[in-house]
This record gives structure tokens, C-alpha cells and sequence, in this order.
């Protein structure tokens, strides 16, 4: 549905993406994921026809975005980071507004617009001037404007950006939903939501893609090794020679103390020895016994981290690039 | 095209401005025309409309500074340039909106004309060049504000360089006074955008008068569409 290769983009003399290459198909939810200045946007904004590549090529649903930006354009419903609202105009006329400007043809517009309305909860405000409604709203009501015309790929860039916890949530449900009928792409700084919404990432760094994996393999294969978080009631020392002597275990590293009279550790083990069993023997016949234990969850800095420190060796690209 | 117009149309009344256009531009003409016609007596409107002229000067960048300064502003640019709609019909769209505001002031002027024949005898031929004339005049204008406007994000600055440009092609018909050099004043002859309209306001409507206006307009509308689609490539 979407083919994009080698897009390099430069701004003057600063590179924003350099030969990005990915395929979605039909029907794909996918992740976007990188930090703040990574090139999501940009790539966003070639792949819609906002932007031109310096070189390479984008296409919608086989079209070139360049070649015949109009009939690609029809397939696509963007909302871009700061959703394109004016002010000055109510919900109900900019959704007219833009159903025009798409130059939709569906058989009731009434019927149409009503349906977005309620699929993102805008309808208590549809009369309301966009000036005076809040962040959340104006970002429903700038995704709604994206599903205008019934696209069949939708580009969200950030759509939970701004939102409450509670409108994160319902917003998340919605792009589930969506997605069950069209191609969705969305760019997020935030891994939770990937691991919610998308079947499939795309990690993207210094704009280079660096992964390219389902969600729940990018954490356990970028990590490579296992790390479990314990709190074990005893003397810091003496547990942590204790954990040292089990086998499997590569690594002990001391963490903050959280309670009294107990120790917080960060245990690295062998990705092929399960050692919670050993760890548990070995620590209850020492007496002392195990508070907590729990996989220590990769955070978005550590993927980066560790994803950027193997793209330095070239052998290793291979195996995360897939 | 047709939904951009319609929607800069509607915002010109959804904003103070259209209605600080269409009053400021009113209140100068009628009282003008108080005072030139219905003082002096006369049917004779060419003086009026040659005042409608001077006038737009300090208007149409009014009308002209939001086109796209207000669309960068918002980031609505986004929506209208990844809509399936080619630049052009977005640029002509917009330009069409400011010329249809300024329809609006040229509707009220046909109550002169009402007031005119009920006391006198209007000429016919003249009145009707004058029509057309002043509608080419604007186009000129518009499209050479549409192009500041295109240029920056900042209204007021947009609005500041329409009036700069505007004052400074009335200021060039001026400067070839006292120089007897024909082939300069033949050249500022070309391509003055006052000048011209005199032929036009006495009744000669001809065709490479109205040419000269239509190809400005044609030229800027172009010009414009240009700096819009460069802005994709920067």
C-alpha cells in the first residue's frame, strides 16, 4: 500500500532522513517510532506530498506521490502534528470545509460526517467555534478531518500528543478500530502506545531506520539477554556475592533502595538459562528471602541505546534490520 | 478551488476584516462621491472611479494579507497542500475570494448610478469601461498581494510590503516627469498601472489596455503558485 525507497531529504546543508526504505501492506497498523528530531515528521511529510524528497521515491497505493500527487493524495487522510484547524470557523463548517476541499463523493455527506463524529466523540461540540475548544478536542476534531473521505491510508503524526490520560485511552481505540479497514501509520516518541496500538515498528533514528520488527520482539531481541528487577531482604554485600555464584547469571548491578532493610538489584542473565528457579533456591536456603521480582521493562531510551551501539557494527545491522 | 473560495469569502466575515474593508473603502467613496457629483453636479463618474483606483491602493493589502501569511500561521497550509487540489486552483481560489470581496464595494457603487439617472443622464459606454477597467486594475493588484502574502507568515509584514509595492508603482508614473528621454517615458508608460486606466476611464476600451492588467494578474497568480511549490523543496 505503501512503498518508500531510498528517501533522503536534506535541508540545506543538514540531512533530515537519509535513504529511508520501507514497505507497509493493506490493512498494517505501524509504529513510528524515534525520538524528537529523528525524521518522523519528515518522512510524514513526503510520504503525504507536503514535502519533496531530495531523492527517492514514495508511493501510495502504487502511485508516485510526485508524478500524480492528486490521485494519491485522494487515498490518503493526514493529520500532522499540529492539526491544521482554523480558528475562526465551527466544527461543523471546517468539516464541511474539508469534505469539499477532498473533493469526497460519497453518497450522503450528512450521514458521513455524523459517523467520524461519533467514532472520535466530537459530537457535544460540533457547533462550537474550534477557538474555544480545548487541546483534546481539537485534536479529535483534527483527526476527524483526517478520516474525511474515507481514505484508505491514514498518516498520524503524534495523535495522542495533548491528551489526558482517559482521551489517550479512548483515542487509542479508535486507531485500533480504524485499522481494521485501512492501512494506518502513526509516529509516536512513546513505546507503550506502539505496543498498544501497532502490529509492527519501524524505529527510526537520526533519520536512519535502525529496527524494522513487531512490537513485542523489538524489546526481548534488542535486549538480547534477560534483565529482571529484584528486591531481596538482606545485606547488600552478601546478596549480591550470592547472586553472583548462580549460574547464568552474567550480571548484578545495585539499584536505588526502595524499602528498609532490603536491597534492589538488576540482574542480567543468559537469554538461554531461565534462573528465577536457582535464584529463588539459592537466596531462601541463605535466608534471604525474595520481596520482588519482575522483568525489567526496556525503556525507550534503552531500545535507542542499545539499537544505536549495535548499528556501529555492520554485522549486526543485518540481524535487526530483518 | 470552489471550497477555498468559498471558505476565505466566509472568513473575511468570520474576522473583523471584511466589514473594516468594506466600511473604510465605502465611507472614502461616498463621501467622494458627495462631494465630486452630488455638490458639483455631474453625471460624469470617470473621476470617481479614477478615485476608486487611489483607493485600492490602501485596501486591497487589507484584503490581500491573510491569504497565505494567516495559512502558515495555523499550519493550514498542510491541509490545503496535502488535499487533492493542484497549487494553482488553491492560489486562484484565494484570489478569486479577495476579488469577490471587492465585488461586494463595487455593488454598492451602483446605487451612484441610480442616483445619477434619476437626476441626469449617465454615459452608457463610459460607465461600463470603467466597470471593467477597475475590475482588471484590482485583479493586478490582488495577485500582487496574493504574492507578498505567499512570502511570509507574518500578516502585518505582508500587508506593509503590498502598501510599499502599491504606493511605489503610483509613485513611478511621477518619476519621469521633467525628462524629456522618450524612450524612458515610453518604458514607464509600458508598465505603469495608472496610466493606462486613463484611456480606459474616458471610454476607450482597448484591448492591449486590458491585456496589460490580465497578463499582471496572469503573471502574479503564476508567480505565486511558484513560491508555493518551492516551499516544498527548501
Amino acid at each position: 500500500m505503501i512503498e518508500v525507497s531510498h528517501l533522503t531529504k536534506v535541508y540545506g546543508d543538514k540531512r533530515g532522513i537519509t535513504d529511508i526504505s520501507f514497505t507497509i501492506n493493506e490493512g498494517e497498523i505501524v509504529g513510528f517510532l524515534g525520538p524528537n528530531g529523528a525524521g518522523k515528521t519528515t518522512t510524514m511529510n513526503i510520504i503525504t506530498g507536503y514535502l519533496s524528497a531530495t531523492s527517492g521515491t514514495a508511493k501510495v497505493g502504487g502511485i508516485d506521490v510526485l508524478e500524480d500527487p492528486i490521485a494519491a493524495k485522494k487515498n490518503i487522510g493526514y493529520l500532522p502534528e499540529h492539526p491544521p484547524l482554523y480558528l475562526d470557523m465551527k466544527v461543523s463548517e471546517y468539516l464541511n470545509f474539508v469534505y469539499e476541499l477532498k473533493n469526497a463523493d460519497l453518497p450522503s455527506r450528512k450521514n458521513h460526517i455524523a459517523e467520524i463524529c461519533e467514532l472520535v466523540g466530537i459530537e457535544e461540540v460540533y457547533q462550537r467555534v474550534i477557538k474555544n475548544l480545548s487541546k483534546g478536542y481539537r485534536q479529535r476534531v483534527g483527526l476527524a478531518q483526517a478520516l474525511i473521505g474515507n481514505p484508505t491510508v491514514l498518516i498520524l503524526d503524534e495523535p495522542t500528543v495533548g491528551l489526558d490520560p482517559r482521551q489517550i485511552v479512548e483515542i487509542r481505540n479508535v486507531i485500533k478500530e480504524l485499522g481494521k479497514r485501512r492501512t494506518v501509520i502513526l509516529s509516536t516518541h512513546i513505546l507503550p502506545e506502539v505496543e498498544a496500538i501497532c502490529e509492527r515498528v519501524l524505529v527510526i533514528n537520526k533519520g536512519v531506520i535502525i529496527a524494522d520488527d513487531e512490537p513485542q520482539n523489538l524489546a526481548g531481541k534488542v535486549a538480547g539477554e534477560h534483565k529482571l528487577a529484584v528486591r531481596i531482604a538482606g545485606p547488600k554485600k552478601n546478596v549480591s556475592q550470592l547472586l553472583r555464584s548462580i549460574d547464568g547469571i552474567r550480571e548484578v548491578t545495585p539499584l536505588a533502595d526502595r524499602e528498609k532493610g532490603a536491597s534492589d538489584f538488576l540482574v542480567e542473565s543468559h537469554p538461554a538459562i531461565d534462573v528465577r528457579k536457582p535464584m529463588f533456591n539459592t537466596l531462601a536456603k541463605a535466608g534471604y528471602p525474595i520481596l520482588m521480582m519482575r522483568p525489567h521493562d526496556m525503556s525507550l531510551e534503552d531500545i535507542f541505546i542499545s539499537l544505536t551501539e549495535e548499528t556501529a557494527d555492520p554485522d549486526d545491522l543485518k540481524g535487526v534490520h530483518q | 478551488m470552489l471550497a477555498i473560495l468559498k471558505r476565505d469569502l466566509r472568513g473575511y466575515f468570520t474576522s473583523p476584516i471584511g466589514y473594516v474593508f468594506i466600511a473604510a473603502f465605502l465611507a472614502v467613496l461616498n463621501s467622494y462621491f458627495y462631494i465630486n457629483n452630488i455638490l458639483q453636479a455631474t453625471s460624469d463618474i470617470a473621476s470617481l472611479f479614477g478615485f476608486i483606483r487611489f483607493v485600492l491602493i490602501f485596501t486591497v493589502p487589507i484584503l490581500t494579507m491573510r491569504l497565505f501569511s494567516e495559512e502558515y500561521k495555523q499550519k493550514t497550509d498542510q491541509l490545503l497542500l496535502t488535499s487533492p487540489n493542484g497549487v494553482f486552483g488553491i492560489v486562484l481560489g484565494k484570489f478569486l475570494a479577495a476579488l469577490a470581496m471587492f465585488s461586494v464595494v463595487i455593488l454598492f457603487s451602483l446605487l451612484y448610478l441610480v442616483i445619477i439617472a434619476a437626476y441626469g443622464q449617465p454615459n452608457v459606454r463610459q460607465v461600463l469601461a470603467n466597470y471593467i477597467a477597475i475590475y482588471c486594475v484590482a485583479a493586478a493588484f490582488i495577485s500582487m498581494g496574493l504574492l507578498l502574502s505567499s512570502l511570509t507568515e507574518n500578516q502585518l509584514i505582508s500587508a506593509v510590503l503590498a502598501l510599499a509595492v502599491f504606493l511605489g508603482l503610483y509613485l513611478l508614473d511621477y518619476s519621469g516627469i521633467g525628462q524629456n528621454n522618450r524612450i524612458i517615458n515610453n518604458f514607464l508608460y509600458a508598465i505603469s498601472m495608472f496610466r493606462r486606466y486613463e484611456n480606459i476611464s474616458r471610454g476607450v476600451l482597448a484591448i492591449n489596455d486590458l491585456v496589460y492588467y490580465i497578463s499582471v494578474a496572469a503573471i502574479f497568480l503564476f508567480l505565486t503558485t511558484r513560491v508555493i511549490e518551492k516551499k516544498r523543496w527548501s
